[in-house]
């Protein structure tokens, strides 16, 4: 089974500033990144998400739409929101599965304790998902990460998160079928993920 | 298994102003021992500084230019030096032009410096890359590494589109002339002593 190798951040000659999730929040309040700012905290680094294409953006809103449909109220599902990991991490995965929670996670943003399932979109951000947010998602003990490889056409099923990474991982295609790690019971046809 | 999408700059980060370096510490968000410096839009934690370092900075300050130029300018060491939009560095040693209110009222701008003067014992490659492109477009027409890893001081000149077109390595046994102050010949060794 292939662990997946970890890719640093790209390194500069000279460190770069890391800001705290809370740095990040108030760059947000005093208008230094704008609220049309598309970013993500990753290890204490504002960084610019992909612009969405539509075929990303489908392939969102079609999953989305299937969980609803499996899940029902059993769970909340939290599309592009955020997700509180580390100090210096603060990312916007495409789909959260949470634990269902009354305030819908109005009074605190979820953590990584919260996640039964992660999917990340990939259309042209495969080695950034699988590369550098993979084992920090490992890190932080989210149970199962998914990767949607829309340019590959397969999905990408991480489990078993221990060490800083994912020992279990599945490579899965079109004819094939996803479980649920936390809803075994849950069956979706990769085909219907990739649209 | 599918060939993988062709890669896509991995992370692009956000490119920060001047204003926002302002901003953020207007918002508390550096606390009192930071040292950053905004280069190309990037907040960038500078070194701790290694008594070597530390003393050619001063040696340049006190005696090299100093006992020289204190008649004809001002000497700023590890002062900011603002870049607009995106760059705001503090560069090891600045020589300035002569100003009555000693820039009280307005940081120094690329049309004040004579002369910058970057001390590199293990920043030598982003001395002379990422900085000297910034300084370049910047237009800065005289700037120096003193490089204490190989005992060098390189002279780069002569600014054009972002890089400098001329590169002098000067090594112990040569002199050399601030491009401001031709009249004033220093030897390398007296530098890097």
């Amino acid at each position: 089974m292939a662990v997946e190798s970890t890719q640093q951040l790209e390194q500069a000659p000279a460190e770069r500033w890391r800001f705290t999730v809370d740095d990040f929040y108030r760059m947000g309040e005093v208008g230094i990144l704008p609220p049309e700012a598309r970013v993500e905290l990753i290890d204490g680094e504002v960084i610019k998400m992909a612009p969405i294409g539509s075929h990303h953006n489908g392939s969102v809103a079609s999953l989305d739409e299937r969980l609803r449909e499996l899940l029902g109220r059993r769970v909340s599902i939290s599309i592009q929101g955020p997700l509180e990991l580390e100090r210096h991490w603060n990312p916007q995965p495409d789909v959260l599965i949470l634990k269902r929670r009354d305030d819908y996670y109005r009074n605190a943003n979820p953590t990584a304790a919260d996640v039964l399932l992660l999917i990340e979109v990939a259309d042209t951000t495969l080695p950034y998902d699988r590369d550098t947010k993979g084992p920090r998602y490992a890190r932080a003990g989210v149970v199962e990460y998914w990767i949607a490889d829309l340019t590959g056409a397969r999905l990408l099923v991480h489990r078993d998160p221990r060490d800083g990474a994912y020992q279990d991982v599945q490579i899965l295609t079109r004819e094939d079928t996803a479980q649920l790690l936390m809803f075994p019971e849950i069956a979706i046809a990769v085909a219907d993920i990739l649209g | 298994m599918a060939a993988e999408p062709k890669p896509r700059p991995l992370l692009e980060h956000w490119k920060f102003t001047v204003d926002d370096l302002l901003r953020m510490d207007a918002a508390g968000l550096f606390d009192q021992d930071h040292r950053v410096e905004l280069i190309d839009g990037e907040l960038i934690r500078m070194h701790p500084i290694t008594p070597a370092h530390a003393g050619h900075v001063m040696r340049l300050n006190n005696r090299v230019l100093g006992e020289r130029v204190r008649e004809q300018a001002l000497l700023s060491v590890q002062n900011p030096i603002q870049l607009r939009p995106r760059g705001q560095p503090q560069p090891d040693v600045m020589v300035l032009r002569r100003r009555s209110d000693f820039y009280t009222t307005s940081h120094v701008t690329a049309a004040d410096v004579m002369l910058l003067i970057e001390v590199a014992d293990s920043s030598l490659a982003y001395d002379r890359e990422t900085k000297g492109a910034i300084y370049a477009q910047a237009g800065i027409a005289d700037y120096w590494i003193v490089n204490l890893v190989d005992s060098q001081i390189i002279v780069l000149r002569q600014p054009v589109d972002g890089s400098y077109t001329s590169v002098q390595t000067l090594v112990h046994g040569d002199v050399v002339q601030p491009l401001a102050f031709p009249d004033i010949v220093i030897s390398v060794s007296e530098i890097l002593a």
